[in-house]
């Protein structure tokens, strides 16, 4: 998950809350509390890394800041990020587009299903998803191997390089564009299309005429979030690009820090800059464009029955899947089952041996787990505890403030991940009063993470918040009871299913990332993803294959436990429901 | 009452260095595995002290180091890492600590640090791995600018690995045509990227055919069942030591100090062997699959010049490999 479920965030649909009530007791330390909380998760961050690109020496600099930027290597990573980003937006919604139809509008047997599947990409960390890749093609493939299906010897991964990381940011954002486009989708209402039809028109002039003026907004949205997506990720360009020298900005800043350490960090500020803005104008496009939608009363949702092609055409669709996610998922437990690397797996040299290395021998890929499980968790209790009081305190602003309130909790989400990590390095490498540096020790992976996340939990809460009748709150007041005793005996009760949720997707989110913890780990600081990448590197394929199995099993589990609290859910909390 | 004293001192010291104990923390390039089993190892002889280790290529883990120096948190207590160069680099700026009671009376003198700030623990060789179905069994340096092998070699970057680092300067520096041996790989297709794990995987897994790396990696996938085979190339090795050391801000000097010691001991020597090593005591024999040590030929380089030109062959390295 990654910069891409930002976009999934943000593409949830937002509800307009009532006005504010106007002043109330306790508003000071509301307000107080809320631009603490929001300066210090937010703006305090992207502050200081614009400071220190733009004004490394105190004084703005605009010259050296355009030296930095302009060396032959970040120049060609700035041209490999913005190829493969759009390139990868455009498959994407090739991809993702004709699933939200099917979903949203036809009666394609088994569309929920389809649905669910389609969105497990957007689930799974990008690291894991292209060493799955990886595994699938090349001569090494155990599962093309085992088939007797694999190209000869020196064919050289068709992964590798532009094509692979375009084909994966393809699939990646694909569920982006589809639960964008599906919420467009659902509000087309049916008389248009009985309309048209009564006028003679056919499917393909209905889509062309009809369907298609009235999705512009989301499409252009859909597009936005996809190219933002792919232009923050690194964990697909890190095992696809990096191998074969094909930079992309994340890369490139990776690469820099990790080979020459924090004397060139004015350079890697400079550039994260450059991605970040990269990014949020993506984000700005796909706010502009799903802030006037087309109005139209509501109705029915249109339906397009596909009559004799539904069945062929699901055909089509589950083998799509099964292409996309089955195939790609066998291939990496498939490695995970041989000896070393390059063996053919038959029943004779299948072992099991990788998995008891990984969870049971290796102190560091145990410590990981560990790690991975406590930061995460620990920053989706912080975060879904705060989001009630935040929730609350924001309901008192008035509607344009609070729009930007949450527009600044997304900042550090919006922008790539490696944009926040050299923002976090350069407010915490020097030593603070009293704490000392929090460089080097966990505490800096943590608040990396409610930085980066804060948004996970605000956002279901706040919904829900704006959904509790004010009388409730109303009655209680006037019954006598203060506004803590009313926020812990009504509220709290009443937004806690949005808060378990908005918990375990931080939890999800924390657990799969990779961006922030890659320049962040320190020694007995490591995160999952810092070590699967470890073991790839060091050339350990089929134990990092092993710790990529378990970690999907870990969020397959994961995502059971949300199904299962759906029910008490608000609507699009969930993105497949 | 000095002489006194310091005996009281020699006594404290000999009572903790029997019954060291509490963390240590190791930085090294070993591959996850070794590294592993180097502290179990270890830890199995000193159960008081819990080795906490964390692995990355060479110039990585030294620019994690650096970070951590500028905040002023170094966290390891040793380190054991490729090459001696980086780490007379290390000792230049104060950051080794010496251990002079180390016992290497057993070792070959030229392999050890004179100030005992740092220990030779192993001989590990460049050489080339080819896949067995490589349409030629290379022999020479020279075999991997073959028109055959176009497209077809890898090899790891000095930018990710300090054995690298070392095997560039060693074949510039020997090879007659110096540089311009490098520039005719990359006009041949050769790719250079990663490290030495990356080397292994794109030619265990068939994705290249040919390549530079460390001797241990592929002798020890074969026996596995891998289809790679190990050359020696005529024209000679570059080989690194894989220095331990001591920081001179370690925390745990009792834990450190007997890490040492085991590394350096028979024992410890003899479980390089047994994870596939050349060890650096040569009584400690040799891993199966290795020629005997005198018809391994090693070729030198100039050390000072490798520390103090390190950024510009880094440099020359990337633009000559059009990286």
């Amino acid at each position: 998950m990654d910069a891409s479920s930002n976009a999934a965030v943000a593409a949830a649909p937002q509800r307009r809350g009532v006005a504010s009530a106007g002043l109330a007791p306790g508003r000071l330390a509301a307000c107080l509390g809320v631009v603490a909380a929001i300066a210090f998760l937010s703006l305090l961050p992207m502050g200081r890394l614009l400071l220190a690109a733009v004004a490394p020496g105190g004084a703005p600099d605009m010259a050296a800041f355009a030296g930095r930027i302009a060396t032959p290597a970040a120049v060609r990573a700035m041209w490999h990020t913005l190829d493969s980003a759009s390139c990868g937006a455009l498959l994407a919604m090739l991809i993702g587009a004709p699933f939200a139809l099917a979903v949203a509008m036809t009666d394609m047997p088994g569309r929920r299903p389809l649905g669910f599947m389609l969105l497990l990409p957007l689930m799974i960390a990008p690291q894991v998803t292209a060493l799955a890749w990886l595994h699938l093609f090349g001569p090494s493939s155990a599962l093309l191997q085992a088939l007797g299906m694999a190209p000869p010897p020196g064919t050289p991964n068709p992964m590798l390089g532009r094509d692979g990381i375009i084909l994966l940011y393809g699939v990646q954002h694909a569920p982006i564009v589809f639960v964008t486009l599906r919420v467009g989708l659902a509000g087309i209402p049916r008389d248009f299309v009985e309309a048209a039809r009564a006028a003679g028109a056919d499917t393909g002039r209905l889509l062309r005429t009809v369907i298609l003026p009235l999705m512009r907004p989301y499409l252009l949205a859909a597009a936005a979030l996809a190219f933002v997506s792919g232009v923050g990720n690194f964990g697909i360009p890190a095992l696809l690009g990096l191998p074969v020298n094909y930079l992309t900005l994340p890369t490139l800043i990776y690469r820099q820090m990790s080979s020459f350490g924090p004397g060139v960090l004015p350079q890697m500020a400079s550039l994260s800059v450059v991605i970040a803005a990269l990014a949020l104008a993506g984000v700005v496009v796909q706010a502009f464009a799903s802030r006037a939608p087309a109005r139209y009363g509501g109705g029915l949702p249109a339906r397009l029955p596909l009559g004799r092609w539904r069945w062929p055409l699901a055909t089509l669709a589950w083998a799509a899947i099964a292409l996309m996610v089955v195939l790609p998922a066998l291939a990496l437990i498939a490695t995970a089952l041989v000896p070393a690397f390059g063996v053919r797996l038959t029943t004779a040299t299948a072992t099991l041996a990788n998995f008891a290395e990984v969870l049971t021998r290796q102190a560091a890929t145990m410590r990981a787990f560990r790690n991975s499980t406590l930061l995460s968790a620990g920053a989706a209790v912080i975060l879904a505890l705060g989001a009630v009081p935040l929730a609350l305190a924001l309901e008192r602003f008035d509607a344009r403030w609070r729009r930007g309130a949450q527009a600044a909790l997304e900042l550090p989400y919006a922008v790539p991940g490696i944009t926040l990590a050299i923002a976090c390095i350069l407010l915490f490498l020097r030593p603070l009063p009293l704490v000392g540096s929090l460089y080097a020790t966990a505490w800096i992976i943590l608040v990396a993470y409610l930085m980066r996340f804060a948004t996970f939990a605000a956002r279901p809460v706040a919904t829900a918040i704006r959904q509790i009748p004010r009388e409730l709150d109303e009655a209680a007041a006037s019954a006598g009871a203060g506004a803590l005793r009313r926020m812990w005996t009504i509220t709290a009760p009443l937004a806690a299913p949005a808060s378990v949720a908005g918990a375990l997707l931080v939890f999800m989110g924390a657990f799969n990332e990779l961006t922030v913890s890659a320049l962040l780990w320190s020694g007995g600081n490591e995160t999952l993803g810092v070590i699967l990448f470890s073991l790839e590197e060091a050339g350990l394929a089929t134990h990092a294959a092993a710790i990529a199995v378990a970690t999907i099993a870990a969020v397959v589990l994961i995502l059971g436990l949300l199904d299962r609290l759906s029910g008490r859910l608000p609507p699009g909390v969930l993105l497949w429901r | 009452m000095r002489i006194l004293l310091s005996a009281l001192l020699l006594a404290a010291g000999i009572a903790q260095a029997t019954a060291a104990e509490g963390k240590l923390v190791l930085y090294t390039s070993q591959p996850n595995t070794d590294a592993q089993q180097t502290a179990d190892a270890f830890m199995a002889k000193h159960p008081g002290i819990a080795v906490e280790w964390v692995r990355d290529g060479t110039p990585k883990i030294l620019a994690k180091l650096q970070a951590e120096i500028e905040a002023g948190q170094p966290q390891p207590d040793v380190l054991l890492i490729a090459d001696v160069v980086t780490m007379e680099g290390l000792k230049a700026q104060g950051r080794l600590m010496a251990y002079p009671e180390a016992d290497v009376s057993a070792y070959d003198a030229g392999l050890m640090d004179k100030d005992k700030t740092y220990f030779s623990t192993k001989l590990i060789t460049t050489g080339i791995v080819y896949n067995t179905k490589a349409p030629f069994v290379p022999a020479s340096w020279e075999d991997l600018t073959r028109p055959e092998a176009k497209d077809l070699v890898t090899m790891p970057s000095p930018l990710t690995s300090g054995a690298a680092m070392i095997h560039t300067v060693t074949l510039t520096g020997n090879l007659p045509e110096g540089w311009e041996f490098y520039r005719k790989l990359a006009e041949n297709g050769a790719l250079a990227s990663g490290g030495n794990g990356d080397v292994l995987k794109a030619v265990s897994g068939g994705d290249k055919l040919f390549g530079m790396i460390v001797d241990y990696m592929p002798i020890r996938e074969k026996a596995k069942g891998a289809p790679v085979e190990f050359v020696f190339p005529t024209e000679g090795v570059s080989a690194v030591t894989e220095p331990v050391a001591i920081l001179s801000t370690a925390r745990n000097v009792d834990a450190a100090k007997a890490f040492i010691d085991f590394i350096l001991s028979e024992e410890g020597q003899k479980l390089a062997v047994s994870q596939g090593y050349i060890p650096a005591l040569a009584a400690a024999g040799l891993p199966a699959g290795y020629p005997d040590r005198s018809a391994i030929r090693v070729l030198g380089y100039d050390a000072a010049s490798a520390l103090a030109g390190d950024a510009a062959n880094k440099e020359k390295f990337t633009e000559v490999m059009g990286q």
